[in-house]
């Protein structure tokens, strides 16, 4: 393989200041395909997409297509490792190419910071850089220890594929991408009912019963799989699923005690970075993840 | 607080009449133009609430309506079609989770989840807004992130090894939102329901 | 010298056209890729506006002629001196020429000698393998030597030689020799004048629907799985029964299912909420309950009937387009919202049927390529003098359309063949 690939990382906010074992694992395993990542301090908050853009949606999309604009001076494909600023930029983007109104307004506010917003950034997420950029075999070829004995779930959320158009990911009721990457790890896939069912955070804020009901019936479906584990792209499931996993557990009466591993986590476990995974277990991870990290094997 | 439909004068108020959206109804020789529906479709990606029949399909395929009957997709959007005022100051828009499975479904690609942000949009300053929502928006424009970032963890940043990101430039971002006039209208906001952050 | 013309597709306007044409003196060349004629019309039993039998192209007497029946079954089509049919035969390739197009078709062998066959059907009885039936719902089956129904045309039966395992009892009971095994598939080249695409349309199976599961569920069927289910000809003998063989009390029908949907086919496929009203009505007879979801209710003024005798028996009616229909405990459930009541709706029934769109056969076949347009149908006149088409190759229709469209057709091709009527 040649030189590096190169990325702007856009890193948001819950993943560095809240989750960074999600950035620590993704990063060294990125770094092992091959890809490098660059930050810049220009680079806000998105803005968070569930509520901050029911509060002022033209300062949304402004703040937000500023850091596509931001990227774009720098001219890499920006890579977003949260689903949510993924969304957010994606979103941006594509609104900026479709509506020349919009383009006009916010280039004008852009104007005195000397950026410019064009509505033709390459906006990607974890998986079109895994699964598309850096291919399957390429993945494959480096897996040490294949996580044969574990089936997974994949809950891939909703901001992460949709809305489809600004996305570009593969189906918006059944993406397979996320599936691939985790059997290029040698996993299985465990089938669940409702596979883009939401994991309920964003109306925590507003009706936490309701959105502690929607996690415990996605959770129920996942159990019902036999499933080793959830893998999680977004920081928000993450702590909806994972940190919060016990309130679902109370307001249904039942047990579930699935782990919930980060994909970086899972792609670690794999290619003999185990380490970091290890390292960070017991202050990220309420659900214990001692008997999965028995059952992936290949201590490093 | 608004009433159900804004009466204006037409001939006071010619520039109501933008990009033809315009809709007006005449009771009791008042003519009413439809203001709340009018300005939702002028707002980017509005325009796909005209494509709406009614059809019900959002409700069905709605992970919220399942557990909550009076919460209603379609419902909300004919209320919006019929350019009810109210539904801007309905708490329950609010507990939309933006997943757009009545998007991904709707055969005619209504843009749903949007169509309600833009209904909390419009009943911000009546106090429609969650508190924690409120609080995280107030962070943003100040700090530019959605959550404090705490020395310790800048320090555990530190200790496995990943880049400082800085802080970004605060003055820059407020200075391009000035026209928006958005720290106002959040120091003057105040939230008619509680709920504080919970992470 | 006589104008000459290759229809391809025997559905209804495919069989109409040929027999117009043959009578204004034109030889005809008909072309059907099944073993018998009739195409969507074979599996739909008694069809709108009358209330007639599918194969019946004359039952529409306020529209045309209405001075005879033809039934498919009586024989025009295998009997007229200048109209050739070709069954189990496909186009490869058409190439255009001096005037006019050869057309070249491959037939696949039916091991039965037409000429020969009396259709005393003892070869049938005979045969000891048993191979599910594609007209059979709840598991009928045929034979290998077989009919796919009894009134197709033409009469004799065919051979599934995949399935047949050449015992050869067949061929010793057949008193005048007609069955051969080693027949060959063969390949023909017509020249003709004209061509006239009737390859018309097929119901969608709705797999790939997100939310129906028509996949993983027996008792979530389409239309003319229905109708078979319904007709006293086919394996139950008309008994509406689930797929445990249990009795059928509630039926939910859903409309619209991946039509009029921007993320599926985009048109309306005409004939579903008319025919969907006419198996409301039927199963009302049969003294099941029936409900259908719908989104609008497209009744054309000549089958106005349908939608007034559904309400008088009792359908009911329930204005909302379904998100879901899922199995529980073995049976369809049908998620939906009563968009009048504004009431969230599990509806669990029997059966679940669900309208699929019509779409068109053509555009799938390559050797026609370029005669269809994006939307998958063909313009009536293709090519002024060369290419036409009617049916539902022009777009889904119901069976008085589709005649009437088959007879102008007819009439334009002839006049545009010999310079004038």
């Amino acid at each position: 393989m040649s030189k590096a690939r190169k990325y702007t990382y856009f890193p948001g906010c819950m993943i560095p200041y809240r989750l960074p074992h999600f950035e620590l694992t993704m990063t060294e395993v990125l770094k092992k395909l091959g890809v490098e990542l660059e930050t810049t301090p220009d680079h806000s908050c998105c803005p968070e997409p569930t509520t901050f853009t029911g509060v002022d949606f033209e300062a949304w999309v402004t703040i937000a297509a500023r850091n596509v604009a931001v990227s774009e001076a720098i001219g890499n494909d920006t890579m977003a490792m949260c689903s949510g600023c993924f969304h957010t930029l994606a979103v941006a983007n594509h609104m900026v190419h479709e509506d020349e109104e919009l383009k006009e307004r916010i280039n004008k506010r852009l104007k005195a910071s000397g950026l410019e917003v064009t509505g033709s950034h390459e906006v990607k997420n974890v998986l079109h850089v895994l699964r598309n950029d850096i291919g399957l075999d390429a993945i494959e070829k480096i897996v040490t220890n294949p996580l044969k004995k574990l089936r997974i779930a994949p809950h891939y959320g909703c901001h992460l594929v949709r809305p489809l158009e600004a996305t570009n990911m593969d189906h918006a009721d059944d993406p397979q991408w996320m599936d691939e990457v985790i059997r290029a790890t040698g996993a299985e896939i465990a089938e669940f009912e409702n596979k883009m069912a939401c994991c309920g955070a964003p109306i925590m804020p507003s009706g936490e019963d309701k959105a502690v009901t929607i996690t415990s019936k996605h959770l129920k479906n996942i159990k019902a799989s036999g499933a080793d584990a959830i893998v999680v792209v977004c920081p928000t499931c993450y702590t909806q699923l994972e940190t919060q996993q016990a309130k679902a557990e109370a307001i249904s009466d039942s047990e579930f005690r699935i782990p919930v591993l980060y994909l970086g986590e899972l792609l670690a476990l794999s290619m003999g970075l185990t380490d970091l995974v290890t390292a960070n277990q017991r202050r990220y991870h309420r659900v214990k993840i001692t008997e999965l990290l028995e059952k992936a094997g290949g201590a490093s | 607080m608004l009433g159900r439909f804004l009466i204006i004068d037409l001939l006071l108020n010619p520039d109501c009449q933008k990009q033809g959206f315009v809709s007006t109804m005449v009771t009791k020789g008042k003519v009413l133009i439809l203001e709340f529906r009018n300005w939702l479709l002028d707002q980017p990606e509005g325009e796909t609430l005209l494509r709406c029949y009614q059809y019900g399909r959002c409700t069905s395929a709605c992970p919220v309506a399942d557990i909550e009957p009076s919460f209603n997709p379609r419902l909300f959007l004919q209320k919006i079609l019929l350019s009810d005022e109210l539904i801007a100051e309905e708490q329950l828009v609010w507990n939309c989770l933006t997943c757009e499975q009545c998007e991904v479904h709707c055969p005619e690609m209504v843009k749903i989840p949007h169509i309600l942000i833009l209904a909390k949009v419009r009943g911000l300053m009546a106090g429609n807004v969650p508190a924690a929502a409120l609080d995280r928006a107030k962070t943003i424009v100040s700090q530019g992130r959605s959550l404090p970032v705490s020395p310790p963890m800048l320090k555990t940043r530190e200790k496995m090894g990943l880049p400082d990101l800085g802080t970004p430039p605060m003055d820059q971002i407020v200075a391009m939102l000035a026209d928006i006039g958005i720290v106002s209208k959040l120091e003057k906001v105040e939230s008619v329901y509680g709920g504080s952050e919970d992470e | 010298m006589a104008k000459s013309a290759v229809v391809i597709g025997a559905g209804l306007s495919g069989i109409q056209v040929a027999q117009q044409l043959t009578d204004l003196g034109v030889t005809v060349h008909l072309i059907e890729k099944e073993a018998i004629i009739g195409g969507l019309s074979t599996y739909l039993g008694r069809v709108f506006p009358t209330g007639d039998c599918a194969l019946c192209l004359d039952a529409s007497g306020e529209l045309f002629d209405g001075q005879h029946r033809r039934c498919q079954y009586r024989g025009l089509v295998t009997e007229k001196k200048n109209l050739k049919l070709y069954t189990q035969s496909e186009v490869k390739s058409i190439t255009e020429e001096e005037g006019g197009f050869k057309v070249s078709i491959k037939s696949n062998p039916r091991h039965v000698d037409l000429d020969r066959c009396v259709v005393c059907l003892e070869c049938i009885e005979v045969c000891d393998v048993e191979v599910p039936s594609t007209y059979c719902v709840r598991g009928g089956i045929r034979k290998a030597i077989y009919r796919p129904i009894p009134q197709g045309v033409p009469l004799a039966p065919l051979i599934d030689m995949e399935n047949c395992t050449k015992c050869g009892k067949c061929v010793d009971i057949c008193k005048v020799n007609a069955i051969d095994f080693e027949e060959k598939s063969s390949t023909k080249t017509i020249k003709a004048d004209a061509l006239i695409l009737a390859t018309g349309v097929e119901e969608k199976i709705p797999l790939d629907f997100p939310g129906y599961e028509y996949r993983t569920c027996d008792d979530i069927l389409t239309h003319a799985e229905l109708a078979r289910l319904i007709d006293p000809a086919g394996d139950t003998n008309g008994v509406v029964t689930t797929s445990a063989g249990d009795a059928v009390s509630k039926v939910t029908m859903v409309l619209c299912v991946g039509s009029r949907d921007l993320t599926a086919y985009e048109y309306c496929s005409q004939a579903c909420c008319t025919y969907s009203l006419k198996h409301a009505e039927m199963l009302r007879d049969l003294g099941i309950d029936v409900t259908i979801c719908y989104m609008d209710l497209r009744v054309p003024k000549s089958s106005e009937h349908y939608l007034t005798q559904a309400r008088e028996k009792g359908v009911k009616f329930l204005r909302g387009k379904p998100d879901k229909v899922v199995a529980r405990d073995g049976k369809p459930v049908t998620i939906v919202e009563d968009t009048q009541s504004q009431k969230l709706m599990q509806i669990e029934s029997d059966l679940v049927v669900l309208a699929s769109p019509l779409a068109s056969l053509g555009i799938e076949d390559a050797s026609l390529n370029g005669f269809f347009a994006e939307n998958g149908f063909a313009h009536r006149v293709v090519r002024e003098g060369k290419v036409y088409a009617c049916g539902t190759a022009t777009g889904p229709t119901d069976i008085p359309t589709s005649i009437a469209e088959a007879n102008a057709i007819a009439l334009k091709v002839y006049s545009d063949l010999t310079g004038g009527v």
